[in-house]
């Protein structure tokens, strides 16, 4: 008897949960933070009236959940539009085959280096990668001014970067074997280990350690640099290599990507189209400082312009297969 | 002849059917696994650094399972044995950091070690791996270990006592019968802590599972992460096939010991020092932590509360009802398994359940994936369906031990009674077994409720888009956030398990009240 009880209840809780799904919809897998995305979002919602259902993401928490669950989902896609907080995810998409070309007709608007040449990904709104430093330990006279005075001894032990097999620390490792060819910046990457550079679990540690004052300072992005301010009087951030001739900073923008056989294609699209505005970018700017890269587009004057940073020269798809080639090398580094 | 066979698909189809859904991720996985088209030979992947991790990773958590054991075997006799004042006040406070996930303990740790020492970096990874993962993990050994002490006939100890002193009756008597609890305590928070990667992570201990992690989201290679996996898996089930006998009659806890007469111990001298040290555990395990999310959450430049609450909000009443969904879930299949195991002699489910309970969170939610994201099952996958399911998977085998250990103590001769007098099935079972049952189940599926609602491994590769869910948002958004509302976040959702519990709690004082057994 007790069976057909269970049947019962399994039965009335299929009922209870299915759901229909609507066709006025559109999913996005987004590894930007939820705090600055998520609004974006749903002003699409109020203006289109097309409903958007999101999984969220992010590069601190290695982007796993949706990065692995979109190479799952290839022979049945469940996503149609990929928003990610950097190039790199997207050319790992394109060459798993699950990403689609779009091209939108916002990506006129958008500088030609900042998207991939086949439009398998566009990029928007950027950060940059900066030194942050906490002003008790270091003064700002004494600050490294290149990337390259990270080895020197009087720095020994003192600076932090996060874990360079994840998230955008991964990314400009490999932008910087590209600029300086891999050998040199693998001989820059074993100078720092003997300079006892600390290595943090995420970019969000880096912000933590020097925030506290365990570390005088350390490299991460534009958007941690800004929180770590917000939160304390003690930080401050600099753009390294900005000295004429020099190898510039890495530029990261957000990057969007159709997928292949998605269920809400057009809808999509008119996501993307939408996400590569010039009203959009003015809002990632607000909320958490991102450079726009539609020239002309309002800032706050708290936000950098792109015009006045010199970016580090790369091609993103080309840093992406460096990566490939010097990922187990950056796993052993890590390791040893 | 018809009704036999009607009895045997009763019991064989839904039986099929609960293996089809749980196991069959699992399967399909394996069979994709040693089918891969890789040239690379299926085992290249063992070799002297994989075996070297795989060394580190069990001797941190044999650390990890001996200490938690031996902290929560005192507990356990400490708690359960003697009597002394709010000594129920005590038991349920310790099993709080049960309740919250490890992460956010680990996080806590680390700003405490930053408080005590002015530098978070003086603790080594590998103590500060063992440390969070022993405070978290010792109430179940108090649990397991607590439960066998209240089962030990007081007649045994008493003879004992006539003979010889106490701590050798100790030695001799108490703990060779709770032998088969220290096993098992200390195989389940051996796997708990092998199988956990965020922990780890979190400190940046390079261990086995973090190796996994590292090939899964840095070089997203799910074949050789897929193989590490089910090397971990195997691992685990030859530790605990070891006691296979034992484990798979886990009492995790009794809700209600009925019919059995313990011996509790009267403290008179040192009920001072007894409170201090169980002040002094508490401290530790539970008020320091939350005060240091406390001091996080207030040390911002502004006070965040309101904001945290503001993101919180709309999960909650989401992932409450998903968590009361699953739980129902959970605990009517736990019954159902329970009662065929300790009734119909078929132990197979629980077998099922006890596997699924091992496999890695993320390699059950790539299993999941692979088995469910087919058009045909588009109605699972897109739907909360999916998210219950996993539920069962990783919690099922829990429910069922709890709900079979209360089978055990219902005499099969009520049920044969009742038969013999000729009461109808249908009145046996609601007149009979699930009044005995119901502090059990009731047991089982708040517990069940509390893991749902807290469930993050699996939950954030498969939860459907536009489902906002509590673990996830906190998360997310706490990975890059201010502190103080990251802190604040964790704090409220603290504070809402708490709520959810003590209303539990209540109704489960009217429940119990009402089916008092004497």
């Amino acid at each position: 008897m007790k069976p057909f009880i269970i049947n019962f209840i399994l039965l009335a809780m299929i009922g209870l949960t299915s759901c229909t799904p609507s066709s006025d919809e559109v999913v996005v897998y987004c590894t930007v933070d939820q705090v600055f995305s998520e609004p974006i979002l749903r002003d699409f919602e109020k203006e289109t009236g097309i409903e958007v259902k999101a999984v969220f993401d992010t590069e601190e928490t290695k982007s796993t959940g949706v990065m692995n669950r979109l190479i799952a989902e290839k022979d049945n896609a469940q996503c149609d539009l990929f928003w990610s907080g950097d190039p790199l995810r997207n050319v790992v998409l394109q060459s798993k085959g699950i990403s689609t070309p779009y091209q939108s007709a916002q990506t006129d608007l958008i500088p030609g280096h900042f998207r991939e040449k086949d439009y398998h990904w566009t990029g928007f709104s950027a950060r940059a990668r900066v030194l942050i430093y906490n002003k008790n330990q270091i003064s700002s006279d004494s600050l490294p001014q290149s990337i390259l005075d990270l080895t020197q001894p009087r720095f020994k032990g003192q600076f932090t970067i996060a874990n360079p097999l994840f998230g955008t620390t991964t990314f400009h490792m490999a932008a910087l074997s590209t600029v300086m060819g891999q050998a040199p910046a693998k001989q820059w990457m074993n100078d720092l280990k003997k300079n006892q550079v600390v290595i943090a679990s995420s970019n969000g540690d880096v912000k933590k350690r020097v925030m506290n004052g365990d570390l005088a300072f350390g490299l991460t992005d534009t958007d941690d640099a800004f929180e770590a301010k917000k939160e304390s009087s003690d930080v401050d951030y600099i753009f390294l290599d900005q000295q004429e001739g020099g190898m510039g900073t890495l530029i990261m923008p957000n990057a969007l990507s159709m997928i292949k056989d998605s269920p809400n294609g057009e809808n999509g699209k008119k996501l993307m189209d939408y996400l590569l505005s010039r009203e959009t970018e003015a809002k990632l700017a607000i909320s958490c400082a991102q450079m726009p890269l539609i020239k002309g587009t309002e800032v706050p004057d708290i936000v950098p312009s792109l015009d006045h940073i010199i970016p580090m020269k790369i091609d993103y798809s080309q840093s992406a297969e460096i990566l490939e080639q010097i990922q187990a090398w950056l796993k052993k580094w890590v390791e040893e | 002849m018809g009704g036999r066979v009607n009895q045997q698909l009763a019991r064989y189809v839904p039986a099929l059917l609960l293996a089809l859904l749980l196991l069959g991720p699992i399967l399909a996985l394996l069979v994709r696994w040693l089918s891969s088209s890789d040239d690379i030979p299926l085992l290249a992947f063992i070799n002297a650094g994989t075996l070297l991790l795989v060394g580190k990773s069990l001797l941190l958590s044999c650390i990890v399972a001996v200490l938690a054991s031996l902290m929560g075997t005192i507990c356990g006799f400490l708690l359960y044995r003697l009597k002394f004042p709010f000594r129920g006040f005590y038991k349920i406070l310790l099993l709080l950091p049960l309740l919250v996930p490890p992460y956010i303990f680990a996080v806590a740790w680390k700003d405490g070690f930053q408080w005590l020492f002015s530098n978070s970096t003086v603790i080594n990874p590998e103590l500060g791996m063992i440390i969070v993962h022993t405070l978290v993990l010792f109430p179940l050994a108090m649990l397991i270990t607590g439960t066998a002490l209240s089962q030990i006939h007081s007649g045994l100890e008493e003879a004992g006592l006539m003979r010889v002193s106490f701590r050798k009756m100790l030695v001799k008597i108490v703990l060779p019968l709770i032998r088969p609890a220290l096993t098992i305590s200390f195989l389940l928070i051996l796997i708990i802590s092998l199988s956990d990667f965020s922990v780890p992570a979190f400190f940046g201990v390079n261990n086995f599972t973090t190796e996994i992690f590292t090939q899964f989201s840095a070089f997203y290679n799910h074949q050789l992460a897929i193989s590490q996996s089910f090397l971990l898996v195997i691992l685990c089930l030859i530790l605990l096939l070891s006691e296979n006998r034992y484990l798979s009659d886990a009492p995790f806890f009794s809700v209600h010991v009925k019919g059995s007469s313990t011996k509790h111990y009267s403290v008179h001298k040192g009920k001072t020092i007894l409170h201090i040290l169980l002040w002094i555990l508490l401290l530790v395990v539970l008020v320091l932590p939350l005060v240091m999310l406390l001091h996080q959450a207030l040390s911002g430049r502004e006070i965040l509360f309101s904001r945290a609450w503001e993101l919180l909000s709309p999960t909650i009443y989401q992932s409450a009802k998903l968590a009361f969904l699953g739980a129902l879930l959970i605990s009517a299949i736990g019954f159902w398994v329970a009662f065929m195991k300790e009734r119909s002699h078929f132990p197979h489910l629980n077998t099922m359940l006890l596997l699924t309970f091992i496999i890695p969170s993320t390699v059950l939610g790539v299993a999941v994936i692979k088995f469910y994201n087919h058009p045909s099952t588009n109605f699972i996958y897109t739907s909360i369906l999916i998210l219950l399911i996993t539920y069962v998977s990783r919690f099922g085998f829990i429910a069922a031990r709890i709900i079979g250990n209360g089978i055990k103590q219902v005499p099969v001769s009520l049920d044969e009674v009742s038969r013999v007098i000729g009461i109808p099935p249908i009145k046996r079972f609601f007149s009979i077994s699930i009044p005995l049952l119901l502090p059990a189940i009731f047991t089982a599926f708040v517990l069940s409720f509390v893991l749902c609602l807290g469930e993050l491994g699996t939950t954030i590769m498969i939860y459907p888009p536009g489902t906002e869910l509590m673990p996830v948002k906190i998360f997310t958004i706490g990975a890059n956030a201010p502190l103080a509302l990251t802190s604040s976040m964790t704090l409220i959702s603290f504070g809402v398990t708490m709520i959810f519990i003590l209303l539990f709690f209540l109704m489960g004082k009217l429940i119990f009240k009402r089916f008092r057994y004497e």
